[in-house]
């Protein structure tokens, strides 16, 4: 498990507005903190997330210890 | 693998998430509507690992066994990712003796088909708020009005 802190955008994480969260520099916030976030060749970060199937609690480094992960980030709207 | 992170255009049928059970409520919604086959796993409300990787609404990373970052970008594109991977796989295919395939990094500026039509059609699927709230942040987009210096 990572502890490492991670950044804070502008506004609420959960934001309620779209064009609120453009105008308060959440998108621009996002561009950056992608290009500061790890980089090719580095080691990626470990955390643990709630699988929606069954509930069960998997570490990504259970994921690709022994093959690549393809990680999709998204939502439904 | 399917990260599900915050609601990127939330609307009146689909809000933002105000608590964890409303966000698997809205991932389940992404696994039985928006037909996502593959496992999806449910960041925690504060978007901890979304904010981790970047905060991007519909990026893809690559790790490579063992946990190395391979690949990484912050708007997903199938057929991008595809031609990465059979790439990256060749990459670990036998070679003649005496040679080897040695790492480098890449930055390029990619493309991506746009659907313009279907992207308002799932923006009103959101709710009309979602639709509202996108025009005005054309107009935010247009003037530069962003937040940033």
């Amino acid at each position: 498990m990572n502890e490492q802190a991670v950044p804070d955008g502008p506004g609420p994480y959960n934001y309620p507005n779209f064009d609120q969260h453009i105008a308060e520099g959440g998108e621009r916030h996002a561009e950056a903190a992608f290009r500061d976030a790890m980089g090719a060749g580095e080691q990626a970060k470990d955390y643990t997330l709630l699988r929606l199937e069954d509930g069960a609690r998997v570490e990504l480094s259970e994921l690709w210890r022994a093959r690549p992960l393809v990680m999709e980030f998204g939502s439904f709207t | 693998m399917f990260v599900y992170t915050r609601e990127a255009h939330p609307g009146e049928r689909v809000p933002h998430h105000d608590t964890f059970e409303r966000k698997l409520e809205h991932a389940r919604l992404l696994r039985d509507e928006g037909g996502i086959r593959r496992n999806i796993l449910v960041d925690d409300i504060s978007g901890t690992v979304h904010r981790a990787y970047g905060s991007m609404p519909n990026m893809t990373w690559v790790i490579g066994r063992g946990g190395r970052v391979v690949y990484k970008a912050n708007w997903t594109n199938a057929s991008n990712v595809e031609s990465f991977l059979d790439r990256y796989l060749d990459a670990y295919a036998q070679v003649p003796r005496g040679t080897g395939r040695a790492p480098y990094v890449t930055e390029q500026l990619e493309f991506r088909p746009v659907d313009h039509r279907h992207f308002q059609e799932r923006l009103l699927r959101n709710g009309p708020r979602a639709v509202q709230e996108f025009d005005n942040a054309k107009e935010l987009w247009a003037r530069g009005d962003t937040g940033g210096s």
